[in-house]
């Protein structure tokens, strides 16, 4: 469902030049739940964002159901109305409430009429379990019924994809559970994901497989168990005896 | 444990430095014998006009009849037709019987009537509401062009910008009304407005680019990582924020602007200060009326600013 392609992202910061995806091919099949993980500056979240193209790439491919992302016939925002986002800080529009936070980009993009949004907007804040919050600002919920609100806004545009970048990493810890078990209702019904997250028992319990990222390279690429048990690659095990 | 001090000691005090100096200034002005005549300012502000009411044609006074304080007079003419005046008793210039021509006054009325001090405070407020809108509407397309990803948008709104910024404004407004004005033949008032919105527009620029810069990037991102396009993004998500944010130095630039119109003055629009000096070349008291011009100012302003610190504070709430 996505292919990646010899994807490489370069970061030039006066003359320092960090390629900081080098040379990634990969592909995730539809229903397909992938763990990113990696140190910090190893090239996961750059990697991530080259997919819906909120980071231009300088060469390679990206492609989703065959949309090639790079392509200039490509609309960009056709393409990313496929791919919902979920950001480590939640970005939820402040000066919204929480339902206008759900309904901005269905009535703007989607052009569903109000009934149909606020349905389906109240329909997924219910799943994720606040839809007593619907009226309120985002700066009265918790971080985690924040993110919360962010996945629901994202599932609002019926993405194909989801894409989560550390979702849980801003959050207060005894709010971590709350957001991953929403992330695993998804994995449960389906939802082709991409995560990059730190939390290794998520890995371990929901990812078919899980990509291990250092220095922009794509080092390992297995199912979980083989991963955590038995790590290929001598980066992968050091990280993993610093992370377990 | 810290001990809450009483501030109306200070309160005092700041009172009677006041009042120190009102003294100091008293003594100054006595210095150069200089007479205060406050009595004489009323006037500029509403005074009692005369309006003499006048025959229409040749004709007679057929009837007088006193109604209170003034006078029903009926005119008569050879053709029979009436005409009637109603004017103040203490004016009245014809008894029942007398012919008057076309054009005399029978009488004259009185009515209140705005003095020119009034008058200035008004031209002064609409020019500063209709250059502040023009000014704000070219300020946010001028900040929306300094963040444009097209390059000559960028590069013309930012020369915009800087000549602007970098030129007093009583030169703007020199060459706005002898060059521009002359080349294009436009009205004084015309000028004026233009300069005034195209100075403050490039403030207002300023002001918008800032706003939409300090709303954090993840803002946009979200916006478009949900399929919105980036005027859309800025639309409904950015622009909205950054506004928001940037109300209290709108609301200064406003303030300024008001007083900045007092320098159209120079182009010969008779706004406030204007009408001022029109009245101290009348009234011979300098002072008062520049005292009264500068109270008048403040009568503007010190609401705008109550109202900016207010919005300051609600808007401080909501976030």
């Amino acid at each position: 469902m996505i292919e990646v392609r010899d994807l490489v992202k370069v970061f030039d910061t006066r003359g320092q030049v960090v390629r900081a995806v080098d040379n990634v091919t990969t592909q995730v099949a539809r229903g397909e739940v992938l763990v990113v993980i990696g140190p910090s500056g190893s090239g996961k979240s750059t990697f991530l964002r080259c997919l819906n193209g909120l980071e231009v790439f300088d060469s390679g491919s990206v492609s989703i159901d065959g949309l090639q992302l790079a392509d200039p016939k490509t609309d960009v925002n056709a393409y990313r109305r496929e791919v919902g986002m979920v950001f480590q800080h939640f970005n939820l529009f402040p000066h919204m409430t929480v339902l206008e936070n759900l309904c901005l980009a269905q009535k703007v993009v989607r052009k569903r009429g109000k009934k149909e949004r606020e349905a389906k907007a109240l329909a997924l804040l219910e799943k994720v379990g606040i839809a007593q919050k619907a009226h309120e600002f985002p700066s009265r919920l918790s971080g985690g019924q924040q993110q919360r609100v962010a996945i629901a806004r994202a599932l609002a545009m019926e993405p194909k994809v989801m894409l989560f970048d550390e979702p849980t990493s801003a959050l207060d810890p005894e709010m971590v559970g709350e957001v991953l078990d929403v992330m695993k209702t998804l994995a449960l019904e389906g939802m082709t994901m991409v995560c990059v997250t730190h939390e290794m028992g998520f890995a371990r319990e929901v990812a078919d497989r899980v990509l291990f990222f250092d220095h922009g390279k794509l080092l390992e690429d297995a199912a979980p168990a083989a991963f955590f048990d038995a790590p290929q690659d001598p980066r992968a095990q050091a990280f993993l005896r610093q992370v377990l | 444990m810290k001990q809450k001090k009483a501030q109306w000691p200070w309160h005092i005090l700041t009172v009677l430095v006041l009042i120190g100096l009102a003294g100091a200034l008293y003594y100054a002005t006595s210095l150069m014998s200089y007479e205060w005549r406050w009595n004489r300012v009323p006037q500029y502000f509403v005074y009692q006009a005369e309006e003499p009411q006048r025959a229409a044609e040749f004709s007679t006074v057929s009837q007088l009849v006193r109604k209170g304080d003034t006078f029903e007079v009926s005119l008569r003419n050879d053709g029979g037709n009436e005409q009637v005046l109603t004017v103040d008793a203490a004016s009245l210039q014809v008894a029942k019987g007398d012919d008057v021509s076309e054009g005399d006054a029978v009488g004259m009325t009185h009515h209140w009537a705005a003095g020119p001090l009034l008058w200035g405070l008004w031209t002064t407020l609409w020019l500063s509401l209709v250059s502040g809108v023009l000014g704000l509407l070219i300020g946010l397309a001028t900040g929306l062009c300094r963040l444009s990803s097209n390059p000559t948008l960028r590069d013309l709104s930012t020369i915009y910008v800087e000549l602007v910024r970098g030129t007093p404004l009583l030169v703007q407004i020199f060459i706005f009304y002898f060059f521009i004005g002359t080349v294009l033949n436009l009205s004084r008032e015309f000028a004026g407005i233009a300069a005034l919105s195209l100075f403050t527009g490039a403030y207002v620029a300023e002001i918008i680019r800032s706003g939409v810069q300090s709303i954090a990037r993840g803002q946009n991102e979200a916006a478009r990582s949900l399929g919105l396009s980036g005027s859309q993004s800025m639309r409904h998500v950015v622009l909205p924020q950054a506004l928001k944010r940037v109300l209290p130095p709108l609301a200064g630039q406003f303030i300024s602007l008001v007083k900045d119109t007092s320098l159209v003055s120079v182009i010969a629009i008779t706004e406030l200060l204007k009408s001022g000096r029109e009245v101290i070349t009348t009234s011979f008291s300098p002072f008062e009326i520049l005292f009264c011009v500068a109270g008048l100012y403040l009568l503007i302003n010190l609401p705008l600013s109550k109202i900016a610190s207010r919005l300051e504070r609600r808007l401080a709430q909501s976030d």
